[in-house]
């Protein structure tokens, strides 16, 4: 066991994990995050994205004990008028809701590389995530008003 | 002049005169897009496990069809934190016969008691005290077969040599199957035949007939969410938490399960990440069930995404058909064998044979029919209910004949179709009267969407362009049961409870529209209850697109009640009658006499109480006639139909095979679109679905065994497989019973697709696919084929 402190939102957490303990079920099981989720387990899905200094990461591929010390985002991390967040939200980017948290972190660190994504360099950026409802025009229409907010 | 209470309380103003009521046809926002957005909306296995939890690990089959003949645990029980592991054996001797369940056959055991059926069977539950700790022992249970012939598929199962059942079990849900109890010697669990006129003298009488055989490989569902159960007892009761769309059905089977009183077992729900048709009727419930009552432990069962993928599957499907035109072009005949390969057990497949089954010919008039549909047994994970419920893939044959007929006969695809879609009154070949059913302006749409009459592009010798067209018909699933309570709280705000699942379609958000229509309330002030059987009244399902109809219809009544209770108090109030008064936004008015009270008001004067509610229940149960024994004909065989089409411009490379989407446009008559934005991202979630079960999304099996079970051999539609350009298109005819003439939508646009984009294969380079999925490899196989004519196609 290791005791390490995850520090998820600019809280930090103390909590001990095996060596081989995953960063999704360290966040889901000893913090209490919600909105990483597993959905494949192989990296495949993007459902358990977290971002980890600004960076995406598949939490369900990730030992925790890598991302000691390291500051986390997670979706619910994110203010109701975070650009990316209200973005979805009215462009209606979401059904069954379930892989969007990680579209939007995956939105994050796009627009924190590339102020103005093309539409080829959204999908790009976006097609590592599955949304089986297919939300994906309205993805698209959210990562593009996304853009716009978060430049002005 | 306003009323004066009888109190000396303020009267509650919260419900401003302004605020916008978002009722019937507007595009009011999810209730909960924020939480959606954020992840901070709570699903089944985001609930915290209490301690004492039990995690569950299941040791699953390797053997396709095997006699059990020991089941060695010894080493799993050594294994530190490991509680108990438990067997089918273990759970036979408690539970008997009552350990086979499933909506249509009982023949699905909880875990494999004698012989297993399927590589991937559960064959035992171990329980400790965390999830890594019950998988890992899980591996240490081994298992003693002694191997039987297997069935691999259906051409091997209609041979008879080997029998997945020894006998046939139907259920006790559905009477109708009760005649086929002890059956032995097959593999087929129900047939339907669907006859009208004579079509063998027909087809023989015709100037031109198209024949072809279609295959739909198994496709699986796969919601991002994976299934997830809780069970526990609580003073004898046992109650569960789980990924389903069927609370009320599971707390039938359950009760049947542990034969306890139904007022004894409780099921709730969370809103569902997705689900498509997957977490419905027998899934980890019965197990997590048994495992909780038999040893008093609270369980918790996680599927791995592999796991998932041995629950359930959509049905492959083989389809002979035949399609002949007298020398007027006119449809005299339609010959249709469907085989559905429902995998180890039937689930739902034998409603699927029929329903789907019914509806073989196409939508289309047609002198004579013969429909044989078949469900049929093998050694593979059971297929069950899926997005469209069997109906993709009799439509991928009867639009595949069709279109080359129109071919054959030198006509457009286009208005070939049109010329002999139902029309409103037309009796379709099941022989029910159509209504509501408006193929004729989906079809027109799509097509002009499109551009149909504009030139295809010449291509550049490499790519070349095509387009192509087609129909969905489907039946909404009849008999089925609605209910509905709704308390108005005395603020003027209302709860209304029913037992209809939101897995992501939204029906929350639009039952509360229906409820604010009525009411004239702000339908953001109507809350919708989650399904629990202790609370919400039962309903059959939340499946096949029935709920906008079926449970709108109950939610409409109960709102009605509601009103005419609210009319009734004020009238009583005010001593005049309740038909002089009528319900508005501000309350209610008796126009001559300027009397207004708020529904708050109203509600605190009756009971002189603040937080009071006001209760209503209405039920919705909609009718059929069951079709006749040996024709499969009914004059009412669905309460209403759906009606879709599709049209798709696309590019083929004929040098690699892949197929580019430039255009797809989709429609479907929803009858009346209580939230247009819902309704349109139904219309293209279903077609970028079945863009995947087009182009790449199967399942593949090798002796038995599925060997892409997971997410990275698994390959579904990505945010780069969408079409350059959809149109989504939403037709309103609407119905004359329908919830102010609405009815469901998740399932029309997934019909059409395939025949759609095969038919534009056909017509860029040539080649009829028959196959699905149609992959760059196979696209290359056929213009090979096509080149070398002494080849057949592949």
């Amino acid at each position: 066991m290791n005791e390490i402190t995850l520090d998820v939102n600019g809280t930090p957490y103390k909590v001990a994990v095996e060596d081989t303990t995953l960063l999704l079920d360290a966040l889901r099981r000893r913090v209490g995050v919600t909105s990483a989720r597993e959905g494949c387990g192989v990296g495949a899905c993007g459902a358990c994205t977290v971002l980890a200094e600004g960076r995406s990461v598949s939490s369900c591929l990730a030992v925790a004990v890598r991302y000691d010390g390291t500051p986390l985002t997670t979706a619910d991390g994110l203010p109701e008028d975070d650009p990316v967040v209200s973005s979805f939200v009215d462009s209606d980017a979401m059904q069954c809701g379930y892989c969007i948290p990680g579209f939007v972190l995956m939105t994050k660190e796009l627009l924190s590389e590339n102020r103005s994504p093309s539409d080829e360099e959204i999908s790009d950026h976006l097609e590592g995530n599955i949304c089986r409802c297919a939300t994906y025009p309205e993805i698209i229409k959210a990562v593009r008003l996304a853009a716009k907010r978060s430049a002005t | 002049m306003t009323e004066v209470l009888p109190d000396a309380q303020p009267a509650d103003t919260r419900q401003a005169e302004t605020e916008p009521r978002y009722g019937v046809g507007e595009r009011r926002k999810r209730f909960d897009a924020l939480g959606r957005v954020r992840g901070t909306i709570r699903y089944t296995g985001d609930e915290a496990n209490p301690p004492g939890t039990a995690f569950v690990g299941v040791h699953r089959s390797t053997a396709p069809h095997a006699r059990i003949v020991a089941v060695h645990t010894e080493d799993a029980l050594a294994v530190e934190g490991v509680l108990a592991v438990v067997t089918g054996r273990d759970l036979y001797e408690v539970l008997g016969d009552r350990i086979y369940t499933g909506p249509a056959f009982a023949d699905q055991p909880c875990l494999a008691v004698d012989k297993t059926r399927f590589v991937g069977e559960a064959i035992a539950a171990v329980l400790a005290t965390d999830p890594d700790t019950a998988r890992a022992a899980a591996d240490e249970i081994a298992v003693e077969y002694e191997e039987l012939p297997p069935v691999y598929d259906i051409d091997d199962a209609l041979r008879g040599e080997a029998f997945v059942h020894e006998e046939l079990r139907p259920s006790s849900v559905f009477a109708d199957l009760a005649h086929l109890r002890g059956v032995r010697g097959t593999n087929v669990n129900y047939e339907y035949r669907q006859i009208l006129g004579d079509a063998a003298a027909e087809h023989e009488r015709a100037a031109t007939t198209v024949t072809a055989t279609t295959w739909a490989p198994p496709t699986h569902h796969v919601p991002i969410e994976l299934p997830s159960t809780s069970a526990w007892v609580d003073s004898g009761r046992l109650e569960m938490l789980s990924t389903t769309q069927t609370p009320s059905y599971v707390r039938q089977t359950v009760s049947d399960l542990l034969d306890i009183p139904l007022s004894q077992v409780r099921i709730m729900t969370r809103p569902l990440g997705g689900s498509f048709g997957c977490k419905m009727y027998d899934r980890l419930e019965p197990l997590a069930a048994a495992l909780a009552w038999t040893t008093g432990r609270r369980v918790r069962i996680d599927a791995t995404r592999e796991d998932a993928f041995l629950l359930t599957t959509r049905h492959g499907a083989r389809v002979t058909g035949s399609m002949s035109a007298d020398a007027d072009g006119n449809i005299v005949a339609v010959t249709s064998d469907v085989r559905y390969d429902t995998g180890a057990f039937a689930d739902v497949g034998p409603r699927i044979a029929a329903k789907s089954g019914l509806v073989a010919p196409g939508p289309y008039r047609i002198a004579a029919v013969d429909v044989r549909s078949r469900c049929i047994y093998t050694n593979k994970v059971s297929a069950g209910p899926f997005r469209g419920f069997g109906v993709p893939q009799v439509t991928w044959s009867h639009e595949t004949l069709i279109d080359e007929l129109a071919r054959e006969l030198g006509e457009d695809p286009y208005r070939f179709r049109r010329r002999h879609l139902l029309r409103e009154g037309d009796i379709a070949t099941v022989g029910t009267k159509m209504h509501s059913a408006d193929f004729l302006t989906c079809i027109d749409e799509v097509t002009r969407a499109v551009g149909w009459d504009d030139p295809t592009p010449e291509g550049d010798g490499r790519w070349v362009h095509g387009k192509g067209v087609a129909v969905g018909m489907k039946a909404v699933l009849t008999p089925t049961i609605a209910n509905a309570t709704l308390n108005l709280n005395q603020d003027g705000s209302a709860t209304l409870l029913i037992s209809t699942v939101d897995m992501g379609q939204g029906s929350d958000t639009i039952m509360s529209q229906i409820v604010g229509e009525v009411l004239s309330l702000d339908s953001r002030r109507i809350h919708v209850v989650r399904a629990d059987t202790d609370a919400t009244p039962y309903d059959t399902i939340t499946a096949g697109s029935r709920s906008t109809y079926h449970t709108g219809n109950a939610v409409r009544l109960v709102a009605e009640a509601m009103r005419n209770k609210l009319l009734g108090f004020a009238a009583e109030r005010w001593g005049v009658p309740a038909e002089e008064l009528v319900l508005d936004a501000q309350g209610v008015v008796h126009e001559a006499k300027e009397l207004r009270g708020s529904l708050s008001d109203l509600v605190r004067a009756k009971f002189g109480a603040r937080g009071a509610t006001v209760t209503t229940a209405e039920n919705f149960t909609s009718w059929w006639v069951p079709y006749d024994h040996d024709t499969g004909l009914s004059e009412k065989v669905t309460e209403h139909w759906f009606a879709g089409a599709a049209a798709v411009r696309l590019a083929v490379d004929i040098w690699t095979g892949r197929i580019r989407t430039q255009h797809l446009a989709i429609a479907g008559d929803v009858g009346r679109a209580i939230n247009p934005t819902l309704v349109e991202q139904q219309l293209t979630g279903a077609a970028i679905m079945g863009i995947g079960h087009t182009l790449f999304d199967e399942m593949v099996f090798d002796q038995g065994q599925i060997t892409n079970a997971t997410m990275l051999d698994y390959q579904l539609p990505s945010i780069k497989d969408l079409p350059e350009k959809l149109t989504p298109v939403i037709v309103e005819s609407a119905h004359r019973d329908g919830p102010f003439g609405a009815k469901g939508v998740g399932e029309t646009t997934i019909l059409p697709i395939a025949p759609a984009y095969a038919g534009a294969v056909r017509d860029a380079c040539g080649v009829r696919i028959t196959t699905l999925p149609l992959t760059p490899e196979r696209v290359l196989n056929h213009l090979a084929d096509a080149a070398d004519p002494g080849k057949a196609g592949r």
